[in-house]
């Protein structure tokens, strides 16, 4: 189901998994860092507190025996006491200092007694039992002797391994002196040696943690303690520096037994791993402490609780993405529907059902846009088949006006016997189903021949109805006797009642006597027809001034006469020839229309006209018809001669 | 096609260029219908850019001559060429409208 869903959800999903992921991850990783740093210095501050404790701990031991060693030399300085009262010392020095393992007071040859070379009681611990005992005849030459004695003072010598007891163990000595010849003269030392076993047990319990440790080392870097027992006095933290090839150690090494306190990183010595290492002086002692805590388990817990966050934060992000597909279905689930809805609209089904919603949210007001879209659209689509319903409608009556209107003209001349005498052609095309041109021709009386060209200004439906009118009141008012000037004003008199719309019309009339061959004409605003003779260049027919018809009702026009001849031509015509454009706009022109009629060699007027329209459409070229056209040509056969011919 | 305008000593003159027809003539009969409302009732017309009227033109021509009839305005021209000389003389409108031969004329009359 996640995969069939919208990639909306999914870019949502990406870039809030994103985002959240990026603001965890800052947070976690500064906050592990700043709680590291947290571990650590707690860590140091333990490490701290121990050593002091332990500081403490051992200064107080180490003082004690000090103290008692140095309390011996200077009672044993100022009496001399005999053999059993210097055991009694030791003894009770011995038994009531645990620590102790074993004391001596050694005097120098013959210092005791001038008869005795060597003279140094031991009392010792053995197995819980005091035992009493001589110092081995060598010690004059051991170190715990010979270093107080060369003036050096009270000495806690170099720990050592005890070849009796195995133990480590440490001498501490007290020269003693007589004043006997008057100055100071060294008499002997008192010593006592004790186990560092003690040391390695307080050490030992200042571990930090399971793993870590800690140890101490003497004035040359050697180990005084440590967790392998094998390093003890013998190994120093040098030789392991060089041994594990850490140089660091050396460093720390060096640090240590300078006296400085201290906190660093290094590799430990034991685990060779990644620890941390509180460093400082045992007051009193000459020794250094050295607390090491691996940073594994330092951080252990930390760590522990990161992963756990580390889990919930995934758990969380999972839970987010589950939130947000949830909340993304609901927001792609009506817009998918209404995408579905769209598409069936555009496919033409507009009445595909789309529920209302409960709503008010983005989503809902948008759904309830796109009903009201969808309803809207209903509404045209109804008005649209109405309109087209009414378009075909009118279409189709305007197709039956046209055949009307054509069949109003005259086409043919009537089988009449004027057809000897005269042929007329014309034609008519309108420009669009039905026009404004007119044309008409008519016997007035039986040798009178009344012809007209006309044109309504405008194209189209209303023009026709005013061609209609025009041609109807031309044909009713023309009446025998009447001159062509008046017949045009009294056809203009009637259209300029009730000619709101101010349609005019431009007209040429002209009636020809078939018995003298009198053209008589006029002319209302139209273009010249063309008058061709025999033998000679067509010439425009010379037109009377007039305005147009239906403008004013004063207009006044004026008759012209001239005699045609039988073979004599007039070409009328309207200006949707003479303004026939090309594609390229320019105009077929009253010149061509003349070069045209003189190319024309023959005698029809039928052929006349064709060529003309010929000429015109071959001008055209392709060019949509601008105006309505109209051609008519009158050819004089031959005179009526008189009634009695017909 | 392109009107200009312009006021030549109190006389409203409409330059107009191009063709007059259909297509045309209702944006002169707009621009009139504005300065008419802007309380103009004598306009001069130099139709020394027009190449080609229709009757449509025409038509529009004699509208506007009517509604400054009416207002006791008048409708002149000037500068008329070629076709539009032509149709004015032919369709009898020279005598319906004062038609002038130049721009100085016109404003001498005015």
């Amino acid at each position: 189901m996640l995969l069939k869903k919208t990639s909306l959800a999914i870019k949502l999903i990406i870039i809030i998994v994103i985002s959240v992921s990026s603001i965890f991850i800052s947070a976690f990783v500064f906050n592990y860092y700043s709680l590291k740093k947290i571990y650590r210095d707690s860590a140091r501050n333990d490490a701290r507190n121990l050593s002091r404790i332990v500081s403490a701990q051992v200064s107080a031991t180490l003082g004690g025996v000090q103290k008692v060693t140095a309390t011996i030399a200077t009672i044993v300085e100022k009496h001399h006491y005999n053999e059993a009262e210097l055991i009694s010392f030791l003894e009770n020095a011995v038994t009531y200092n645990p620590e102790i393992h074993g004391m001596t007071i050694a005097y120098e040859p013959y210092a005791f007694d001038p008869k005795v070379a060597a003279f140094a009681p031991y009392v010792y611990r053995e197995q819980g039992q005091i035992e009493v005992s001589q110092a081995p005849q060598n010690y004059l030459n051991w170190r715990w002797y010979l270093t107080p004695k060369s003036g050096k003072g009270a000495v806690w010598g170099d720990p050592y391994v005890n070849t009796f007891t195995n133990n480590i163990s440490s001498t501490y000595a007290v020269p003693f002196y007589g004043d006997e010849t008057g100055k100071k003269q060294f008499q002997g030392v008192v010593s006592a040696n004790i186990s560092l076993e003690w040391l390695e047990k307080i050490v030992a319990s200042t571990a930090i943690g399971q793993t870590g440790y800690a140890f101490m080392l003497y004035k040359d870097g050697y180990f005084v303690t440590a967790p392998k027992t094998e390093f003890v006095a013998d190994y120093s933290i040098f030789f392991l520096s060089t041994l594990l090839i850490n140089p660091n150690l050396a460093t720390l090494g060096r640090d240590m037994i300078q006296g400085k306190e201290g906190f660093v990183q290094i590799n430990d010595f034991i685990y060779n791993k990644k620890s941390w290492v509180y460093y400082a002086p045992v007051a009193n002692s000459g020794f250094f402490l050295g607390v090491v805590i691996p940073e594994t388990e330092l951080f252990a817990g930390l760590n522990h609780l990161y992963w756990h966050l580390v889990l919930i934060a995934l758990g969380g992000l999972i839970l987010l993405v589950v939130v947000i597909s949830v909340i993304s279905r609901t927001i792609t689930k009506p817009l998918r529907k209404l995408a579905r809805t769209a598409a069936a609209i555009a496919q033409g089904n507009l009445n595909v059902e789309l529920a209302e919603p409960r709503g008010r949210d983005e989503i809902d007001s948008l759904t309830r846009s796109f009903r009201e879209m969808q309803e809207a659209l209903q509404e045209y689509m109804a008005n649209l088949a109405t309109t087209i319903a009414a378009k075909e409608k009118i279409e189709s009556e305007l197709k039956i006006a046209r055949s009307i209107q054509m069949s109003f003209l005259p086409k043919r001349f009537p089988p009449l016997a004027a057809g000897e005498f005269v042929e007329i052609a014309a034609l008519l095309e309108p420009a669009q189903e039905v026009g404004g041109d007119l044309y008409d021709f008519f016997m007035i009386d039986d040798h009178h021949l009344f012809f007209t060209v006309g044109d309504v200004s405008d194209k189209g439906v209303p023009a026709a109805l005013f061609m209609a009118v025009t041609k109807t009141l031309l044909k009713g008012l023309s009446e025998v006797g009447l001159e062509p000037a008046q017949v045009f004003a009294k056809v203009n008199r009637e259209l300029v009642l009730e000619n709101d719309s101010l349609m005019f019309v431009t007209c040429f009339c002209g009636i020809l006597n078939l018995e003298t061959g009198v053209f008589a004409y006029s002319n209302a605003g139209h273009p010249p027809p063309v008058l061709i003779r025999p033998g000679q260049e067509p010439r425009w027919l010379t037109l009377p001034p007039g305005v147009f018809l239906g403008i004013d009702e004063h207009s006044s026009f004026r008759t012209e006469q001239i005699i045609l001849q039988p073979g004599d031509m007039i070409l009328a015509y309207s200006d949707g020839i003479t303004e026939a454009d090309d594609l390229e706009q320019r105009l077929y022109s009253g010149d061509r229309l003349l070069a045209t009629v003189r190319n024309y060699r023959g005698d029809s007027a039928e052929a006349l006209m064709q060529a003309v329209r010929a000429s015109v459409a071959d001008f055209a070229r392709g060019a949509p018809q601008a105006d309505d056209m109209t051609i008519l040509a009158a050819c004089l056969k031959h005179l009526k001669t008189s009634p009695r011919d017909r | 096609m392109q009107i200009f305008n312009s006021k030549n000593e109190n006389t409203l003159v409409l330059e107009v260029r191009g063709r007059l027809d259909a297509l045309t003539a209702g944006k002169l009969e707009k621009e009139c219908d504005t300065w008419i409302n802007q309380g103009e009732k004598d306009l001069l017309l130099d139709l020394g850019g027009v190449d080609y009227i229709s009757s449509a033109g025409l038509r529009t021509i004699l509208l506007i001559g009517r509604k400054l009839n009416t207002l006791s305005g008048a409708l002149s021209f000037c500068n008329l060429g070629g076709m539009v000389k032509e149709v004015f003389s032919i369709s009898g409108f020279n005598s319906m409208f004062p038609v002038y031969a130049s721009l100085t004329e016109a404003l001498q009359h005015n």
